[in-house]
């Protein structure tokens, strides 16, 4: 007998019902790959509970022994700017989101609707600048920010961080774009919409779900490239981003580990928070009954 | 108001011609049906009267107006697309709404007016709900909703009704011929379903290959096909088509040699062809459903292969010798007949067609007012 784990066996489809062994087998590869992925965040949760202490003891123990939240509290006390570190980050990724969001819509409906010269290079070319990471590109970049003054300032992070999360986000948004049925705008057409009436009260709010997926990429995009860009085009702490606000925690003599690893996972969370906002608006199938497929 | 010409009409995608000189004249309030078999360029001619898809030569005409460059709406034009293409974050009010939105019409005019087109539809009560939440049926009404709150001079259809199932197909075909009585406004309709075009249409446009292979009454294209493609399309099963020899032209018609039977058929053959007829090889046209058991003017002995009763009627295939195509019957009832048995079967010369080697006609003797409903008078 399975186990009734979700549902009773009778009301599982008989493709989704396996024996006993075959369950377990499932469950327990579920178990390493979840245990392997989010080891190291395990770890650092521990890590922040324990008294800094503890952590150098010999024999290691892995579970923290009379464990506090305390490095919650101290963390803020030994590096009174993380509030502006954090803030710092989110407005970097957030304003790039956006940037990227306002160039990419209208871009990604012209690549999927209208046949153009050049436009399979242009598409290549996109895919091309998408395989350079940023770092490749970082000593041009460095004197291109110079000549244009934009050494550390806000702009410096912003600017090629969106850039190079351009190309990806257009192929994306493409793809999605193209799925939606050719009769939509022609029936819009019909009925004596322009281009552009077709595009704000048909096309976008079909495009939607497709516009928060590139949403949600972009901003984790942003805010994984941010710690490169911010350490070398800007040298001024009031800029700082997280990735390198968390620095402040390497001290002279040695590492704070708890208030770190405490001030990452406190970094993350209002990231988090948005993203899990964004991604309520993922509803799929909201072409349904547009066309008969 | 509502009157359509397409005068020498060409379409052309890169060097393939889709649509190859059409000329047709649309009346206004008619109901015209364009069929013809897949790819013969239906969609292709109705979406250039849309202004959907450019003209490479030729005009079209609207009330005596050129139209070509015009845009849909400037031509008085609504269109139904086959897939219903409603705007699925809109509710169906939202979708009615849509061509009086971008008109910019007040909200009071628009309430009105879509409120009447639902009436007219039976949506009354499904206007707060999402495309998704319908039927294939209301999705189509639904569609035919918002063609019709624009007022257009003439509706296009395509093939409208082909993703719905069977006994639906039968009740949006009867809504559409009433809708047609009420608005009583231009109607071009595409499909390949030979049903809906002989109860729908006033006029039928058989197409093939980008040409009109004729234009006609449902009844007329029945009762006389000008041509082996049109007699083979219309009609259900298809004619059989049974290779003869020509023994005389005279004034009574061509006398056949069929099998050993010399048979009479009552058709014009202008005088200066008479002499160069005898001997040649022609085509004996005649439809299943004329074809009757016992004796009749012509009389084949045919073994059936496969014989299907359908209550209502009884429908055998059998092998001829010269014949490539089965020669397929159809008899009334329920007929105690039975495969692999022979059975003598016959047909009437009156009910016969005769096609020359190109598969054109020569027209019958009938008296086609005598088989066809009287023309309807068009409202103006
Ligand atoms: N955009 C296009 N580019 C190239 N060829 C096309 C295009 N649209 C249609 N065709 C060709 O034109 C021909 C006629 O197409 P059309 O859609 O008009 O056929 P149809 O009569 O409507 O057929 P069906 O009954 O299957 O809908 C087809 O052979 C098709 O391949
Ligand atoms: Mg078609």
């Amino acid at each position: 007998m399975a186990l009734n784990l979700f549902k009773s066996k009778e009301t599982r489809a008989m493709i989704d019902r396996y024996s006993l062994i075959e369950l377990i087998g499932i469950y327990l590869g579920i178990f390493l790959f979840l245990f392997f992925m989010l080891a190291p965040f395990i770890e650092g949760f521990l890590v922040s509970l324990k008294p800094l202490s503890q952590l150098f003891s010999t024999p290691y123990s892995f579970w923290p022994e009379n464990g506090s939240f305390s490095a919650y509290v101290t963390m803020w006390e030994s590096v009174p700017r993380f509030g502006r570190y954090i803030f710092n980050s989110l407005l970097i990724s957030i304003v790039s989101t956006i940037i990227v969001l306002i160039l990419v819509v209208p871009a990604a409906y012209a690549f999927a609707r209208f046949q153009f010269k050049g436009m399979a290079l242009v598409l290549g070319a996109f895919l091309a600048v998408s395989m350079f990471s940023g770092a490749v590109l970082l000593i041009p970049l460095f004197r291109l920010m110079r000549t244009l003054g934009l050494l550390n300032t806000y702009y410096a992070m912003i600017i090629p961080g969106a850039a190079f999360l351009i190309p990806a986000a257009i192929w994306l948004l493409r793809t999605y774009m193209m799925r939606i049925p050719i009769e939509l705008n022609e029936a819009a057409y019909m009925d004596g919409a322009s281009q552009f009436y077709t595009f704000r009260r048909v096309i976008l709010p079909i495009a939607r779900p497709g516009i928060m997926v590139v949403a949600i990429m972009t901003f984790i995009g942003a805010y994984a490239q941010q710690f490169i860009f911010a350490l070398t085009f800007n040298s001024k702490t009031e800029f700082m981003p997280l990735p390198v606000g968390l620095f402040a925690y390497f001290g002279k003599q040695e590492v704070i580990w708890n208030e770190l690893m405490a001030a990452s996972f406190v970094g993350i969370a209002p990231a988090m928070v948005i993203i899990f906002f964004l991604q309520r608006y993922l509803v799929s199938g909201l072409t349904a009954g547009a066309v008969k497929q | 108001m509502g009157q359509l010409s397409l005068k020498n009409v060409v379409k052309t995608f890169g060097d393939f011609e889709v649509v190859k000189r059409i000329s047709l004249d649309v009346q206004e309030g008619e109901f015209v049906v364009f069929v013809g078999p897949s790819g013969c360029g239906k969609s292709t001619l109705l979406r250039m009267i849309a202004g959907l898809e450019h003209t490479t030569a030729g005009d079209i005409l609207i009330d005596g107006n050129r139209v070509n460059d015009l845009p849909p709406v400037k031509r008085g034009i609504a269109m139904v697309f086959q897939s219903y293409a409603l705007y699925p974050h809109m509710s169906v009010y939202e979708n009615i709404a849509f061509p009086l939105r971008v008109e910019r019409a007040p909200e009071k005019e628009i309430r009105e007016k879509v409120e009447a087109a639902a009436a007219i539809l039976h949506l009354d009560s499904r206007l707060d709900q999402k495309p998704g939440n319908l039927s294939g049926g209301q999705r189509q009404r639904v569609a035919i909703g918002r063609a019709i709150v624009r007022q257009p001079e003439i509706f296009l259809f395509d093939e409208p009704l082909s993703n719905l199932d069977a006994a639906l197909r039968a009740d949006m075909r009867i809504e559409l011929t009433r809708l047609h009585k009420q608005l009583s406004t231009t109607m071009i309709y595409v499909t390949h379903d030979q049903v809906e075009a002989m109860t729908m249409a006033d006029r039928i446009v058989v197409l093939h290959d980008g040409h009109i292979a004729q234009v006609g009454a449902p009844l007329a294209l029945y009762h006389k096909p000008e041509n082996t493609f049109v007699a083979g399309f219309i009609g259900n099963p298809r004619m059989n088509f049974l290779p003869v020899t020509v023994q005389s032209a005279s004034d009574e018609g061509i006398t056949v040699e069929f099998q050993g039977q010399s048979l009479t058929v009552a058709v014009d053959v202008p005088a200066d062809r008479r002499a160069a007829l005898a001997g040649t090889q022609v085509s004996l046209g005649i439809r299943p459903e004329h074809i009757s058991l016992g004796a009749g003017n012509a009389v084949i002995k045919i073994t059936p292969t496969v014989v299907e009763h359908l209550g209502q009627q009884t429908i055998g295939y059998a092998k001829l010798p010269d014949l490539e195509d089965n020669f397929c019957f159809v008899l009334p009832g329920t007929q105690m007949i039975m495969d692999d048995q022979s059975v003598n079967v016959s047909f009437a010369t009156s009910d016969c067609h005769i096609f020359d080697s190109d598969g054109q006609a020569f027209e019958r003797q009938i008296d086609l007012s005598a088989m066809t409903v009287p023309a309807p008078v068009l409202s103006e």
